[in-house]
């Protein structure tokens, strides 16, 4: 799939999320139940921004010296008889992988959930070999691979789009006859796929911190499917961004503290792993251990202002708390990072040709910024990419761009801007109403704009076409002629 | 005590009743105002859409502006647009002329309510209203200012008014600056889940510290064609006035020893 | 590939964040504050049974406390009102350790055999309704037990049965995952502690991935009980 998952412009797939009445009411509820869950959580920990400081101070650190916690990483890991690819792009990840199915002989894959190896597109190149099948274990995973690879929309919760009707149809192909009861349907699910997990011979976990001192690699999952997935095969293949990575178990402990909190509202979820590959007397674990560290964009961000991007640990904490994503979902970005960490690293990971709209899809209301368990600066970043774009790529030549420029010119110069003030309530008065009825209060006290019509531009439409505009004020009725006004009556009366 | 007024744009294009009311509660306890004359705005407006070389005129000029009072603080009637100010001081730390000037500008810029409580110390204005309202919290002035008490504090006393919370209060209202002209489709979204949050609350009057947040909702009421009263907190806390319940911080201490 | 593969990923890291590589041997990591140790410390172990069984019971956990004298009886109440007819055991010498040496011995039990191959113990595994094993440690915080695999008691050993019950001695209850965490770093650094995996179990399996609805039991155990010895 890699991280693009539609080929419709954005403002398309913002439209037919509007549409999507289920999706946004599914993503208002979750979120108000993980605000509640998430923010008492966190709470009862106490003291939650110096954790949040401890947080950021590990992941920034870990960034900076990342080669070498990298290197320490895969000398511990080869001391232990594992092996370590390094991955510049996504097809060298995945041509390793499928080479290595090929030498063992693999019939069947299970995987754990992992946004890296959806990035990659892994399920589909393995099932490019003769006789190679994949089964995804994670229940949201395994529904959407079952309904025809469907794309996640959410990177904690990928099928929060889906409702148990729709999941009840997707289960019936498979043999399914039951209710659409959850609690039956997952039952369905564990025996259907707990006699694949048995016959499977490599496992593919993602990574969610890899300790370095160790060599070992830290999972944090509730369902469990992780840790059969690195028990039963032989093989284990382990697919990590090169940025998840801690430099001992201590460091793994304090952000699997924070993730669990921060993604579902748990103290710790029901099973966080650490594990690397069999030791000599232990009869179950991989034989075959391979860890995949892969670029694949990553290092776009190094040394630039965006750094701070991959000190993320995809806690979806932000998808969670953000307005927009409330409102267009997962598909509405069109990225399989979606939400405030979507735009920012997208555009990272991907350039701008392909996610230029997504840093403009934010009101900039930093809930995001004050949920992020790790301090990346999101709704900043947001910014500077709306400052490469405009002020260095000059992408956008639309009318817009001189609209914005116009308004710089004018709010960086008081005459300008005074003439402006003079002139503002004549030249819109053409289309001012004074029907306003329904709002009582200061906001229309001078009249009000409906809906513009060509030709006045996009750019001012956006506003009118679903919202009134107050009438400017007239330049004898505007505040700043009130206060001379009122300051010389002031002088007069001998006052202040 | 010496104030100089940060009006900000919205209030000189659009709103001279709020500039008049934070005026007259703010001469209510002893400031002595000045305006500016050369002010005109933050800058946001093209700051946060990425035109980065072309805000820089707007800062320089917004602080020589404030700045040419001799004013112990500046206060205005907008948290976004305060907290905008303040951030001046992150935006220009490598600008020779100007690093030492936003630094001082930010050490004295305070949001309205803010002023009132953590400044002057003032926890009930006076003010009298026979209402019912709820209080929409603009994003920028809780999060980027770090406001999230003075105003709720200061509406809570005053007379006969019933708060009533707004559901989702968290959520943006989706006018975001120019995010409101340049994605209309998700804003839309947005601020009609604000409009019907509170319409849940049955509150008569809906009020902010934030006149563009207002300017947002309320022309979306007015589109819908839903009734509501629109006030700005400055209006609330001037309205029926008796200075004799005035009370400070340091009173109620008193009375709770 | 080896060595190559790395050299040229590594430096070309090092080229883009224009930072030279070989700086950490002198920067070493140092947390700036140090709440990991000290939130909830300073308790008893009365104080952290306590709090463990509240927050146990918090994560569906069933939550015993028992004596060694009576952890025989209890065990077989369990098997009983679980039904279990295929119960697997870990080959460990910690049996003593709990007094149920003759408890061990009376059962007609499978177990995980420190010598047998994957697929011998794996079968074992998946055809137990019932597993009855041990654990390190026991987090207060969380209601979290920590194992980490052995021979005897391998990693499936605590997936694959459909219910799970865990001794735990009281003495092992720690106030967090900072305290377990300092045991096994320094035991595995020091070599006290061979093992290629850590597990920290916090109740039983549960997925919200259907309208987020808590289901429990996904692919693990479909329930949990923790049983705390108290005189140990
Ligand atoms: S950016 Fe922060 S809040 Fe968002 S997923 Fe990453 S860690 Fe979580």
């Amino acid at each position: 799939m890699g991280i693009a998952t539609s080929t419709k412009p954005f403002v398309e797939r913002v439209e037919e999320a509007k549409k999507d009445k289920f999706m946004q009411a599914s993503v208002a509820k979750a979120q108000d139940a993980q605000w509640d869950k998430r923010e008492a959580a966190r709470k009862e920990l106490g003291n939650w921004e110096q954790w949040r400081d401890l947080g950021e101070q590990i992941r920034q650190h870990v960034i900076k010296y990342l080669p070498d916690y990298l290197e320490e990483f895969a000398d511990n890991v080869e001391k232990k008889g594992g092996h370590v690819f390094f991955a510049k792009t996504d097809q060298e990840a995945t041509e390793y992988i499928k080479d290595l199915a090929v030498k063992k002989a693999v019939k069947k894959v299970v995987k754990s959930k992992s946004m890296v190896s959806t990035e990659i597109d892994l399920d589909k190149e393995l099932m490019k070999l003769p006789g190679v099948s994949v089964m995804e274990t994670d229940l949201a995973e395994f529904i959407l691979q079952e309904d025809n690879w469907d794309e996640p929309t959410h990177i904690v919760f990928p099928t929060l789009h889906k409702n148990r009707d729709q999941i009840q149809k997707v289960f019936e192909k498979l043999g399914y006859t039951g209710s659409n009861e959850p609690e039956k349907m997952a039952k369905f699910a564990r025996k259907y796929l707990r006699e694949y997990f048995l016959q499977a011979d490599m496992g593919v976990t993602g990574c969610n911190f890899a300790i370095a001192d160790s060599g070992m690699i830290n999972l944090v999952t509730n369902e469990g499917n992780a840790d059969l997935t690195m028990a039963i095969p032989k093989t284990q293949v382990v697919v990590m961004g090169m940025e998840r990575i801690v430099p001992s178990l201590k460091e793994a402990e304090v952000l699997d503290n924070m993730l669990s909190r921060s993604a579902v509202g748990q103290k710790l979820t029901s099973y966080c792993s650490f594990s690397g590959k069999r030791t000599d007397d232990e009869s179950d674990g991989p034989d075959d251990f391979h860890v995949v560290i892969i670029d694949n964009g990553r290092s776009n961000a190094l040394g630039t202002q965006f750094e701070s991007v991959l000190q993320c640990i995809r806690c979806g904490s932000c998808l969670n708390v953000c307005p927009v994503y409330r409102h267009i979902g997962g598909k509405g970005y069109g990225s399989i990072y979606p939400g405030p960490i979507g735009a920012v690293l997208s555009p990272v990971l991907d350039g701008y040709e392909e996610f230029g709209d997504l840093p403009y899809a934010s009101s900039l209301c930093a809930a995001c910024t004050e949920t992020c368990p790790v301090r990346i600066p999101l709704h900043e970043l947001l910014i500077e990419h709306r400052h490469v774009m405009m002020d260095k790529l000059h992408t956008d030549h639309s009318l817009t761009n001189t609209i914005m420029k116009t308004i710089g010119v004018g709010t960086g110069s008081p005459i300008l801007f005074k003439s402006a003030m003079f002139g503002a309530n004549t030249a819109s008065k053409v289309v001012s109403h004074h029907d306003h009825d329904s709002v009582a209060g200061f906001l229309y006290e001078t009249g009000r704009i409906g809906k513009l019509h060509k030709p006045v531009p996009k750019f001012a439409r956006g506003w009118t076409d679903i919202r009134d505009l107050p009438q400017p004020a007239k330049s004898h009725e505007n505040f700043r002629h009130w206060f001379k006004k009122h300051k010389q009556e002031q002088a007069a009366k001998g006052g202040k | 005590m010496k104030v100089a007024i940060f009006s900000t744009c919205v209030v000189d294009l659009f709103f001279p009743k709020v500039g008049q009311a934070m005026t007259e509660v703010l001469e209510r306890f002893g400031c002595d105002c000045y305006l500016p004359e050369n002010q005109i705005c933050c800058g946001q407006p093209t700051y946060n859409s990425g035109y980065l070389k072309e805000t820089d005129k707007t800062l320089h000029n917004e602080i020589d502006s404030l700045l040419s009072v001799d004013a112990d603080y500046i206060v205005g009637p907008a948290g976004s647009c305060v907290a905008m100010l303040r951030s001046y001081k992150n935006s220009l730390k490598d600008d020779p002329e100007y690093a030492q000037k936003a630094a001082e500008l930010a050490d004295k810029s305070y949001e309205f309510s803010q002023f009132l409580y953590r400044v002057l110390g003032v926890v009930d204005a006076g003010a009298q209203l026979d209402a019912k309202a709820t209080y929409h919290r603009s994003c920028h002035m809780t999060r980027l200012l770090g406001e999230a008490t003075a105003p709720f504090v200061l509406l809570d006393h005053v007379k006969d008014l019933e708060m009533t919370p707004l559901p989702n209060i968290q959520n943006c209202c989706g006018f975001g600056g120019t995010f409101s002209a340049k994605e209309p489709e998700i804003s839309q979204t947005m601020v009609d889940e604000k409009v019907d949050s509170v319409l849940s609350t049955k509150a008569e009057i809906l009020i902010s510290a934030d006149p563009a947040c207002l300017m947002n909702i309320g022309g979306r009421f007015s589109r819908r064609g839903e009734k509501i009263k629109i006030m700005h907190i400055a209006e609330v806390l001037n309205s029926n006035v008796d200075v004799k319940r005035i009370k400070y911080k340091k009173d109620i201490e008193k009375v709770e020893q | 590939m080896g060595n190559a593969n790395r050299e040229e990923f590594l430096d070309f890291l090092a080229q883009k964040a224009k930072r030279p590589r070989h700086q950490l041997h002198e920067h070493p990591f140092q947390p700036l504050n140090d709440l990991p140790e000290t939130t909830l410390s300073g308790k008893s172990q009365d104080e952290l049974l306590e709090i463990a069984q509240k927050n146990s019971e918090a994560v569906k956990v069933d939550f015993k406390k028992v004596t060694t004298e009576n952890l025989g009886k209890l065990l077989d109440e369990y098997i009983a009102a679980k039904k279990i007819k295929n119960l697997i055991l870990p080959t460990t010498d910690k049996w003593n350790e709990f007094n149920l040496d003759k408890w061990q011995k009376e059962q007609a039990a499978t177990y995980w055999q420190p010598q047998a191959a994957r697929e011998v113990n794996i079968k074992t595994a998946q055809s137990a309704d019932g597993a009855v094993g041990f654990a390190d440690y026991l987090l207060a915080e969380s209601g979290t037990i920590t194992v980490a695999t052995t021979a005897g008691q391998g990693r499936a050993f605590n997936f694959l049965p459909t219910h799970y019950l865990s001794i735990i001695k009281k003495s092992d209850i720690v106030p967090r995952t900072r305290q377990a965490m300092d045991k096994y770093d320094s035991d595995i650094k020091n070599g006290v502690l061979s093992t290629s995996n850590i597990n920290f179990i916090t109740g039983p399996s549960n997925s919200g991935d259907i309208e987020m609805v808590l289901v429990v039991g996904v692919h693990g155990p479909l329930d949990m009980t923790y049983v705390v010895v108290e005189d140990l």
